[in-house]
């Protein structure tokens, strides 16, 4: 080879003449990206419209606390936020969060590793076992640790009880993502001579980050919102003290000025979760397939992983059923109202089908826009879907009582209404789900549709969500799954006389029948396990 | 591949999720309960499990169509100021009078008649003679027999914050009638008073979460002393026989604030549309058949004039001590949650 | 016919230099024209622009005389009539070959569909394949899908995205012949953007080299080759012996240190400059052979059906690379000569 004067290879001639090497090559790299991004800036109108609906809806609970907030001016809502106590209290809510976040964490890393991962004995099995606690109500799980184990009420058992009923929320899609990983990258790094572990430490979890990150999001704004499990286990968050100035002094503008903390929280760890996505890249184009990974063997780890699994799914699953029986088996007030029991279970897979219908049509557009354009509406547009996510149910049941009373008064305590709050309450998990489908689908498919002259929505239709259906779907189970459960909002805007297996188990506990109580969660746990089932199922 | 099998699931979800909803979005049995003259929407922050049967029975006697709305009592109320003067409650029908008060002070209550306060002691209705007050329930000290002699119990809930109650005294700290209980006691003995009662408490007692546990570790000798509401034991005691339940309940003399009584009361929310049918309503739940039922069932004291428990083993209502107290003063309860966590109770 | 003409194209991304610069190209109507250049030069822009996915800041873009970009006009992508075909086909996954291909085939009743789905299938080679899954298909067979799903429509044009780029080089020979042969049949006006320079000049009726987002050269295979308009093209598009050289006074030939060469146009101006000349334009003689500059060989490079042997001459201070056709009558070490044929071009 000449080096000076044979220009040959296309490596040399990449360097534009002239130019010097290394600023040329940083110049194309950073042009090559952005033909990537500043593709898709603008959503066409079709999506942006609906998109646009879909915010404005989970906003509804804003705009009711800004007019409660500011009711009696800045100044008093101030002075109700920045109380001493208020920032104890969010300090005990971070804590919390921080405590259940970690566990979810490390419980949905783990068993999604060695579900998907490993040579783990019936790792089918298991991977559907550990999507079941979805199905348990989070005040059915604190219930259960109280009466089993009262030495736990507090932080501990508050923490317990999230964590046990909401670590799915990380195991789902981190197990999606450990499936897309090309295990190829992983035989590379063990041989670079990387132990499993620092394989695993060094190449699979980075690339886990984004999935993890949102399951942790989702987990996080449920730990704040949530009231069932902390106030059963009488430990002193943040949203009970949005309940105990309804409750105290029946002021709705203390409340609200509570709740616009909980806003700001919300808005801050959303734009957390976004910097995690980071340069992330998008869905493979690659028409190639991943080769499936070969199961690392467990060895000597067998013993002790599946013990760990049994002891989660004992803990999560095993355990507030069997506290159920015992209520059934000891308690003298169970009495099997089969009647009640099958109307309620209908009126509960009704309004809960409604709602998830309703939610993912909302989320689809959110979905797609935050998957495929990156500027600062869509992430505004995104941002939006989640803001109202911690809030607690009663005071998201209260502001839609505000507008329907005002606005739509017709809906007012009928079906349509109720529906319409739990959309406004779960968008967000329909959202991740979208969002996460949408991605696996290659944008270059949408290119090719609309080279064959299809619109913007027939592309959407015929092209985009028939390949991110079944993720869709999966959204949906999860909404399905977290309407069946939802209480507060329920018992404010039900129609009067409709009652849902949450509302019947809410009155038998609070007639202190715990075995009238039983056989409600249990058709609760049961229905909203045949969800979770497809759900952990339908990815493996 | 498993596409084919993806696709599968999709359909069946998709199926799972839409024909439940057709059919409920079809059969909108809900009932509308669009106000108007001809039927009478109450909400009812009591348990539908303890009242259900006696407004069943209402239906009957007011002659029209009664849909009730269940719920807390508190959120209930934020509901009904939510909803304003276009509100679909008629009846308002609250597990304490805080509830009410807060209700009245809004002015969202009509007044009611004269001969339907006239039956009930003016202590349990209120100020503004816009509620009233159906049935009352007491506190009291239960106590388990086996380990402290009935003569030894304390006549007044300031001695068991005495060192010789350490460890021995329960008490649920979030039950709404023991914090109306504080409320009482603040308003009687003032704040001071209260916070160094409430540190004695603590310094004594075990918590629970709400009274029927505290019932429990009395009756299983987790501790000698329970603050309860006086039904909790009666209904045991009608449930399991009087022979099979060990704890034993002292009705407080003296006025102490400690036998506090609270009540459980209806208002008529006055833009409602429904204010004749609600009257008649009121009057309903005044008479003896309601009352009784309260009585029997509830194991609750009877407000209305001329009728009296007959639940066995009951005192007098007139014999109780119970101390003097405007219970719309009790209604705001923000200052002794407030006491409450700066003690560490809640 | 469908004429591709481009006119100053401009399109940056943000406040650094422009990806594209005033880029002009004009493809006649049934040709194939290659979009070669580097990567990053700005060619997939050039594509997305034309296709209807990005917007350009300036310039026109029209085919068949319709302005489909310009000042005040952006045709959305699915009113352009472009085809194109994808980097891997990307067919779509849900969808069986047929409707892959029939996806495109709107406004047309049942049967008309069904025939031209099946006249598709059978222009490349497939027919018979209607009811199978994308994944069922090998590399080559969903390329060659693709390329019929692309021009079922009839498009006025057809854009290649480095199609062949996901293909082993076996392959990539026999698909490139026929997705060419596919065009010529339909007539379609293509687009080919590559990087291969190879796949540039053996399949496409033009080749446009793109350099920093304008056109450097846009000519036939075999001009662009025998006359690049500076050393960088000819570097680009192929092996270059690069020379320093000085007009003689004809202006016809040049001298330089492998003796006079002939000259493939007269230089416009100056005297001296690079002299670029193909490997196979110097042929190995022996060391003593009249008007052959000697060298030593240093290297022997051989391919089976050439040979590349790298020469070191005196006065020069790199080596050149002679390409010898048939067998090798020298080895490392020993004296050759060289000789120069056929016409170079001169660069000031």
């Amino acid at each position: 080879m000449s080096p000076t004067e044979t220009a040959s290879t296309a490596e040399s001639a990449e360097r534009p003449a002239g130019a010097p090497a290394p600023a040329g090559r940083r110049r194309v790299r950073t042009a090559a990206r952005r033909v990537d991004a500043g593709s898709s800036r603008r959503p066409p109108l079709i999506l942006l419209v609906p998109a646009c609906v879909a915010a404005l809806f989970a906003l509804l609970p804003l705009g009711y606390l800004a007019v409660r907030a500011l009711e009696r001016g800045p100044g008093y809502a101030w002075d109700v936020v920045a109380d001493e106590r208020t920032l104890q209290l969010l300090g005990r809510s971070l804590g919390l969060t921080v405590v259940v976040v970690t566990a979810c964490l490390i419980l949905g890393i783990s068993l999604a590793w060695l579900t998907v991962r490993t040579a783990l004995p019936g790792a089918r099995a298991w991977a559907v076992l550990a999507t079941l606690p979805l199905a348990v109500p989070s005040y059915v799980a604190a219930f259960a640790w109280l009466a089993a184990a009262p030495e736990t009420a507090g932080f501990t058992g508050a923490a317990l009880a999230l964590t046990l009923v909401s670590f799915p929320y990380v195991h789902l899609p981190v197990a999606a993502a450990l499936r897309g990983i090309d295990p190829a990258q992983e035989e590379a790094a063990r041989s670079l001579g990387h132990g499993p572990l620092r394989t695993f430490a060094r190449v699979t979890l980075p690339q886990l980050r984004p999935a993890a990150a949102g399951g942790a999001l989702l987990v996080a704004l449920y730990v704040l919102s949530d009231f069932g499990a902390v106030s059963l286990m009488r430990y002193d968050t943040f949203t009970r003290a949005i309940h105990t100035s309804y409750r105290a002094s029946f002021d709705r503008t203390p409340a609200a000025a509570l709740s616009v903390v909980l806003v700001v929280l919300t808005v801050a760890l959303v734009a957390g979760e976004a910097r995690t996505r980071g340069r992330a890249g998008h869905a493979r184009t690659g028409g190639g397939t991943a080769r499936p990974a070969i199961p690392v063997p467990l060895g000597r780890w067998r013993i002790p992983a599946l013990a760990w699994c049994t002891a989660v799914v004992a803990a999560a699953v095993a355990f507030p059923l069997g506290t159920l029986g015992y209520w059934l088996a000891v308690g003298t007030s169970a009495t099997w109202d089969l009647g009640g029991l099958t109307e309620a279970a209908s009126a509960t897979l009704g309004v809960a089908a409604a709602g998830a219908a309703l939610t993912t049509l909302l989320a689809l557009p959110v979905g797609v826009i935050a998957a495929r354009h990156r500027g600062r509406g869509a992430r505004l547009l995104e941002q939006a879907a989640y803001a109202g996510h911690a809030l607690p149910g009663i005071t998201v049941a209260l502001s839609l009582v505000f507008f329907a009373v005002r606005y739509a008064y017709p809906l007012y305590q009928q079906l349509p209404l109720l529906v319409c709050a739990y959309a406004v309450l779960f968008l967000p998990v329909a959202v991740a789900a979208t969002r996460a489908a949408v991605l696996q689908a290659p944008p270059v498919l949408e290119d090719v549709a609309r080279s064959l002259g299809r619109s913007p929505l027939r592309v959407l239709r015929e092209v985009t969500v028939p390949l991110a259906a079944p993720g869709v779907a999966a959204g949906a189970a999860l909404t399905f799954v977290v309407c069946m459960k939802e209480l507060p909002a329920t018992l404010l805007l039900r129609p009067t006389g409709m009652d849902t297996l949450a509302t019947r188990l809410w009155t038998e506990t609070g007639a202190g029948s715990f075995a009238a109580a039983a056989p409600y969660a249990a058709a609760l746990i049961l229905l909203a396990a045949v969800p979770s089932y497809l759900l952990g199922r339908s990815r493996t | 591949m498993r596409r084919p099998s993806a696709r599968r699931i999709t359909a069946l979800l998709t199926a799972g999720l839409l024909l439940p909803a057709l059919a409920a979005c079809g059969s909108d049995k809900g009932g509308s309960a669009d106000g108007g003259d001809s039927a009478l929407v109450i909400y009812s922050g009591r348990n539908e499990k303890l009242v259900k049967p006696i407004l069943d029975k209402l239906e009957k006697a007011v002659g029209s169509k009664v849909e009730v709305r269940y719920g807390d009592s508190a959120e209930l109320a934020a509901q009904i100021l939510e909803e304003g003067d276009r509100t679909k409650a008629g009846l308002f029908f609250s597990q304490d009078a805080g509830a009410l008060g807060a209700l009245s002070k809004e002015g969202m209550l009509a007044k009611l008649p004269q001969s339907s306060l006239d039956e009930v002691d003016p202590a349990y209705r209120g100020n503004a003679g816009d509620w009233v007050g159906l049935s009352g329930r007491v506190r009291v000290i239960a106590y388990n027999p086996d380990k402290v002699a009935e003569e030894k119990v304390p006549d007044s809930v300031h001695d068991v914050v005495k060192p010789e109650w350490k460890g021995k005294v329960g008490f649920a700290p979030t039950n709404a009638s023991f914090q109306t209980f504080v409320t009482g006691m603040r308003v009687l003995e003032g704040d001071d008073a209260t916070r160094e009662w409430l540190k004695g408490l603590k310094a004594n007692g075990t918590t629970y979460a709400n009274n029927l546990a505290t019932l429990d570790a009395v009756e299983a000798g987790e501790v000698e002393l329970g603050l309860v509401n006086h039904y909790y034991w009666y209904e045991r005691v009608a449930e399991k026989g009087a022979d099979k339940v060990n704890a034993k309940l002292h009705f407080l003399p003296g006025k102490d604030p400690g036998a506090l009584i609270n009540v459980a009361g209806v208002g008529i929310l006055k833009d409602s549309g429904q204010t004749e049918t609600a009257q008649k309503a009121v009057d309903y739940l005044l008479s003896k058949e309601a009352q009784t039922y309260f009585a029997d069932t509830t194991k609750e004291y009877p407000l209305a004039a001329g009728v009296t428990s007959s639940v066995e083993g009951l005192p007098a209502f007139d014999s109780l001590q119970s101390p003097d107290i405007d219970l719309g003063k009790l209604e705001s309860l923000q200052e002794t949650l407030a006491m409450l966590q700066e003690v560490g109770l809640v | 016919m469908n004429d591709l003409h481009i006119e100053q194209l401009t399109k940056s991304y943000g406040p650094e230099a422009p990806v594209l610069q005033g880029l002009d190209l004009s493809v006649p109507g049934g040709s194939l024209a290659a979009v070669l250049g580097p990567s990053g030069c700005g060619k997939t822009t050039l594509l997305r622009i034309v296709a209807g996915f990005l917007r350009a800041d300036a310039g026109t873009v029209t085919v068949g005389g319709r302005t489909l970009a310009g000042p005040g006009v952006h045709l959305a992508p699915e009113r352009r009539r472009i085809g194109i075909v994808p980097q891997e086909g990307a067919l779509f996954p849900h969808l069986s070959v047929a409707r892959n291909v029939a996806f495109g085939l709107t406004g047309l009743d049942r049967g008309e569909r069904r025939r031209r789905m099946e006249e598709m299938l059978d222009l490349v080679g497939l027919a018979g394949y209607g009811e199978r899954m994308p994944h069922e298909l090998s590399g080559g067979q969903q390329q060659r899908i693709a390329l019929a799903r692309a021009l079922a429509p009839r498009p006025a044009l057809v854009l290649l995205d480095e199609p062949f780029n996901a293909l082993d080089s076996a392959l990539r020979t026999g698909v490139r012949a026929d997705v060419r042969a596919a065009l010529r049949a339909t007539g379609a006006t293509a687009l080919l953007v590559t990087h291969d320079q190879q796949e540039a000049l053996s399949t496409a009726d033009l080749v446009a080299v793109v350099r920093q987002g304008q056109i450097a050269q846009c000519d036939t295979p075999q001009d662009l080759y025998r006359r690049p308009a500076d050393p960088w093209v000819a570097g680009f598009v192929g092996d270059a012996v690069l020379l320093q050289g000085t007009v003689g006074n004809s202006g016809s030939t040049a001298t330089t240190p492998l003796g006079t060469v002939a000259l493939a146009a007269r230089p416009t101006d100056g005297h001296t400059g690079t002299v670029v000349l193909r490997p196979e334009q110097l042929r190995l003689t022996d060391a003593d052979t009249a008007g052959a500059v000697r060298g030593t060989v240093t290297d022997v490079c051989f391919y089976g059906h050439d040979a590349k042997v790298t020469v070191s001459v005196q006065g020069l201070d790199a080596t050149v690379d002679v390409r010898v056709a048939g067998p090798l009558s020298v080895g490392p070490g020993e004296e050759t000569g060289i000789h120069v044929t056929g016409e170079a071009t001169l660069h000031a």
